[in-house]
């Protein structure tokens, strides 16, 4: 069989990635239907920027969510005669079907590992980004707002934390030695409480007053809250519906650990610059308490900065992801996931560049499409 | 250039566009007007009108999104709009200076005034650095600066706001311009400081023979300083002319309505209310076709007003008294107002609020970054007293840093006294902080704030914050009839019931200030503290919304305390008046005793500080010195003393050495002043009515 062309390895992956197609263009019509009703997301298709970044990010979790429809072959499948092979190179049992972007050098999929690769990181980088919103958004109000001793301290913290090297703290974080002495559970332990403590706030503040609709959602709190605490801090989910792979939880505690004290210095500025403002001293007028203020009067109006953060940092999690599969922290051994992949074609770049490209590309692609976003997000907020 | 003595500026037919996503939005449209060498031209409009655009496009600085679409700007009988970006720029500055509102922001922070002055004719006149610092001394002398070599020796923030905008009308002047903008120079200031501005301005006009376009929202300011005024209303000029002929015989119904909505001598809130105008300023992308003042204007006719372009007509035997009106020959423009509402004069009744001895000191630390250093303790209220009863308006005046804030705080709870009481009902509040006042209490004492783009919190629908206070305030068994009592208080305050669903951002200035009166009433309050409530509002606006707030409280004999700096609609208003001075209250009466002599020389400023548009009052003109000092670092004695023309009168220096004692002049009217009574009892009015020559 003769090797494809790069006209044919084109086309042949443009086929398979036909569902990420479909569902982008669904995503954006339907988006673009109602954009007038869809408030910050929607003025999105006002600029090309946005569209742009928008499409970026989208091809990557739809590619993450189909990943295994597009991939070909088996990430892990090792095929003896396609090592270090060129783009379109045939199979050479199966009929029809082509490394379309090569093979690595244990002759693996290229083009299979880069789309599973997505997975790895469209699993955790945006979920951990939340958590360190969560601990950053639970520590920065209060601290911004109330001030004094509690803010000198936290900022201190959060100070320490940033100064410490981030490369040499994930080493440390996910070394075997310190994963026995438990330190990654017990931080665990401590930063996936945030969300549950966030949520208690949350609805305590608000519906004080209304006793009835307060306590069914306390409930809620508390039960969907802890079982879900179980399993992901101590893979002790009793029904086994949560539950997360240890090597995944260390990268998750770590990069919330590292991510939430920027979170927490930019929620305690523009915390600091909300509560100047009449409505705040309105509600104190009012009689309101400081956390109702602090979740409801000015969290609403401190999004727009953080959802331009938010953006940002999933990218910035994404290459801190990528750099920790580099050096080979943290992920099994064979794992596809981009760091690794680039790390292993590193190796050989010089003469084979095409197992290492087509991940640092899509790594590239990603973050490029949320630092669009974020830039688009930034300027449409301004707008208006 | 010299032997040029045509017109300094004509502007004809200028039509100003912006362009953004949503198309092209017309910001100005068929602008003309014609400004003569040493004439001062007053432009005068509404927030959004368009007047600034116009300064912006005689600069030929309309951002890269704006674009003149139309018609010519000459300059010195040349197109400005032809001329090269270089030959612009060799313009601005030297021939056209413009001042801004807000000083600080002309000045550059990090460079001394003396290099900011010298710049100018350093660069458009390449003068040598001697020469220019020699121009630079002389033009600070002449804006009457104290020891200019030291202010040119100084940063912009070590002068006070007053001393800025004084800067920067220097350097306007540093190159003897030929025509000088100045765009609301003065709202960023206090009123008896904006008084030494605006005699600067005048005197400067007369003296140099500058020509002048003065941009300002506050007729009684164009008053006091133009020779004619442009009206615009929604980026059109609606009526020009000289200033007598438009204030006295204005032809057009907007200035008919806006002279209707300001609170003139004379006006009174029992027997001549304001009128407000109806409805609200059309957005620039929703004019009505016509007429643009037509949907809110009480002469319209259907198929007439609404029919096509209105042009600028001149009125025939006038001095270039043009109007934008098709019926302005048809209106009985001298009818007297019809169906004024009067109403009964509300009785006083128990005390509901009384404040004794008062004080509230702040320690600040005179180094924040060292803990240890000294302290030093400001005196924002010293030694207040006074009572309000049920149903009375009680207006607090006063300056920037004399303290109205800070009473209203620790009123609120949201500080606490440092001595004194607040009695409120049975209770002492003055200790008490808002977290340990009962809901009754904190609902009995409610506030509307200043600024209606910062009371209502953009994030929540108008329905779901005014729930929330009703929630709060324990009104109402369940959602539903607290659902049904704010659509009431949305009634009460006279907006549509739909507004409920939705957001402040789509609610005017106005409305939302509506929105902030509807809340601080939604738990039955008592007594109702008004920080300067329509301020920041527009004339036409203004008058609806304290109509409506003297209504509600005329029903519910509500206890206002009204704080403000504009002695106007203070006396427009209020039953009795207390005026405040850093910290101290420096006169207390009656509304008709604080208006009549004998006044506190403080008061006495103050009344003849703020600008009247009204051409019939005679005002005795005085001016205060200087600027109000810190209330860090307060005079010794009388706090008054640093500016007080009076000073001399008192024998033997007591100013300077002992806070005069409050005493009483008559029933009920106090001044805290060491001038001998014969002094008081020789004082003049400041504010005197002419007698209307009958036409």
């Amino acid at each position: 069989m003769e090797p494809l062309g790069w006209g044919g390895i084109f086309a042949a992956m443009f086929v398979q990635f036909i569902p990420v197609w479909i569902g982008m263009i669904i995503v954006f019509v339907l988006s673009y239907m109602y954009r007038g009703r869809l408030s910050l997301y929607g003025k999105l298709f006002n600029t090309i920027i946005g569209q742009i970044g928008l499409g970026l990010v989208l091809f990557w979790v739809f590619t993450a969510l189909f990943a295994d429809w597009i991939i070909l072959f088996d990430p892990l499948e090792q095929v003896a005669g396609l090592k270090n092979k060129k783009p379109g190179v045939p199979h050479p049992d199966l009929e029809g079907m082509y490394y379309l972007l090569g093979g690595d050098n244990l002759g693996r999929d290229v083009f299979s590992r880069m789309v599973a690769g997505s997975q790895t990181v469209l699993a955790i980088a945006p979920f951990a980004t939340l958590f360190a919103f969560m601990v950053g958004i639970t520590l920065g109000l209060p601290a911004g707002f109330l001030g004094g001793r509690m803010d000198t301290v936290l900022s201190f913290l959060a100070n320490l934390v940033l100064a410490f090297p981030v490369i040499l703290l994930f080493y440390l974080l996910v070394t075997p030695e310190i994963r026995v002495t438990g330190i990654p559970t017990v931080l665990a332990a401590f930063l996936f409480l945030f969300p549950i403590i966030f949520a208690w706030v949350l609805f305590y503040s608000r519906y004080e007053t209304r006793p009835d609709v307060m306590y069914p959602l306390l409930a809620g709190t508390v039960i969907i809250g802890f079982w879900a605490y179980s399993g992901l801090a101590f893979n002790a989910d009793p029904l086994g519906v949560w539950s997360m792979d240890p090597n995944r939880l260390n990268i998750f505690v770590s990069v919330v650990f590292v991510n939430s004290p920027t979170v927490f210095r930019i929620v305690r500025g523009i915390t600091m610059d909300i509560k100047t403002r009449d409505y705040v001293a309105a509600g104190q007028t009012r009689g309101e308490g400081p956390f109702y203020i602090m979740l409801w009067e000015i969290l609403p109006n401190a999004r727009g900065p953080l959802i331009v953060d938010f953006c940002l940092r999933i990218g910035y999690t994404t290459i801190l992801l990528g750099t920790l599969g580099f050096f080979g922290l943290g992920v099994s051994p064979e794992s596809a996931d981009w760091g690794s992949t680039i790390n292993e074609g590193r190796k050989l770049l010089s003469i084979y560049p095409h197992p290492a490209l087509p991940p640092a590309l899509a790594l590239m692609s990603l973050v490029l499409g949320l630092n669009l976003l974020a830039d688009a997000l930034r300027e449409q907020s301004l707008k208006d | 250039m010299s032997d040029y003595d045509g017109p300094i500026l004509e502007i004809e037919n200028l039509h100003i566009s912006f362009f953004t996503q949503a198309g092209e939005i017309p910001a100005v449209m068929d602008f003309s007007c014609t400004v003569m060498p040493g004439e001062a031209m007053g432009l005068v409009g509404e927030s959004g009108c368009g007047k600034s655009t116009v300064a912006l496009g005689v600069m030929q600085d309309l951002g890269k999104n704006g674009r003149i679409v139309g018609g010519t700007i000459k300059f010195k009988g040349r197109d400005l709009g032809q001329m090269s970006e270089r030959e612009l720029r060799d313009l601005r500055g030297s021939e056209i200076a413009m001042i801004y509102q807000e000083p600080m922001a002309s000045l550059n922070p990090a460079m001394k005034i003396g290099r900011q002055l010298m710049e100018v004719p350093m660069i458009h006149q390449n003068m040598g650095k001697q020469d220019a610092y020699n121009l630079a001394l002389e033009t600070v002398t002449s804006v009457k600066l104290p020891d200019p070599a030291r202010i040119l020796n100084s940063y912009p923030h070590q002068l006070s706001g007053g001393q800025q905008q004084r800067i920067v009308i220097a350097m306007a002047l540093m190159s003897k311009p030929a025509l000088l903008i100045l765009d609301e120079p003065t709202t960023a200031l206090d009123v008896t400081v904006e008084a030494g501005i605006v005699e600067l301005v005048k005197e400067l006009g007369e003296t140099t023979g500058t020509s002048m376009l003065f941009i300002s929202h506050n007729l009684g300011l164009v008053l006091e300083t133009c020779d004619r005024i442009c009206v615009m209303y929604s980026g059109e000029a609606v009526e020009t002319g000289s200033i007598e002929e438009v204030f006295d015989h204005m032809r057009h119904p907007y200035t008919q309505g806006l002279f209707r909505s300001i609170p003139l001598p004379g006006a009174d809130k029992n027997s001549r209310p304001l009128v407000a105008i109806p409805g609200n300023f059309p957005l620039p992308n929703e004019r009505p076709p016509g007429c643009n003042f037509g949907p809110r204007c009480e002469y319209f006719v259907a198929g007439r007003c609404d029919a096509g372009d209105i042009r600028m007509d001149m009125l025939p035997d006038r001095d270039r008294h043009g109007t934008r009106c098709l019926r302005w020959d048809e209106i009985d423009w001298d009818a007297e107002l019809a169906a004024s509402t009067h109403s009964e004069k509300t009785e006083p009744g128990d005390v509901v609020i009384s404040v004794d001895d008062l004080k509230k000191y702040y320690e600040v630390n005179a180094s924040a970054l060292f803990g240890g250093g000294a302290k030093k303790v400001v005196k924002a209220n010293e030694t207040l007293s006074f009572e309000a009863r049920e149903a009375e308006t009680l207006a607090i005046v006063g300056e920037s840093g004399c303290g109205k804030s800070t009473l209203a705080k620790v009123l609120m709870g949201l500080e606490t006294a440092t001595d004194g009481n607040v009695r409120f009902g049975n209770q002492d509040i003055a200790q008490v902080e808002i977290e340990n006042r009962d809901v009754e209490t904190v609902a009995s004492i409610q506030m509307v704030f200043q600024n209606p783009f910062d009371t209502l919190n953009p994030s929540h629908s108008i329905g779901s914050q005014i729930m929330r206070v009703l929630e709060k305030f324990k009104v109402g068994a369940n959602q539903k009839e607290r659902e049904q009592k704010m659509l009431e208080l949305l009634d009460l305050v006279k907006l549509p019931r739909a507004f409920a669903k939705r957001k402040p951002r789509q609610l005017s200035g106005g409305q939302k200030q509506r929105i902030g009166i509807a809340r601080a009433f939604a738990g039955d309050a008592k007594v109702v503290v008004a920080d300067e409530p329509v301020s920041a509002l527009d004339v036409s606006v203004q008058a609806a919304v304290t109509d409506l707030l003297m209504e509600i409280q005329r029903e519910r004999r509500t206890t206002m305390l009204f704080i403000s700096h504009d002695l106007s609609i203070v006396r427009y208003l209020s039953d009795r008046v207390m005026v405040m001075y850093l910290g101290h209250v420096v006169e207390l009466g009656a509304t008709d005793q604080v208006f009549a002599p004998p006044y506190h020389p403080y008061t006495e400023a103050l009344l003849s500080a703020v600008p009247i548009a009204d051409t019939s009052v005679q005002k005795k003109h005085i001016v205060l010195e200087g600027d109000i000092p810190s209330a860090m670092n307060p005079p010794s004695g009388c706090p008054f003393q640093t500016r007080c023309l009076r000073k001399d009168k008192v024998p033997g220096g007591l100013c300077d050495s002992e806070v005069p004692p409050m005493r009483t002049l008559a029933d009920g009217h106090q001044i805290k002043c060491h001038l001998p009574q014969e002094e008081l009892d020789a004082m003049e009015p400041v504010i005197t009515l002419a007698e209307v020559a009958a036409e």
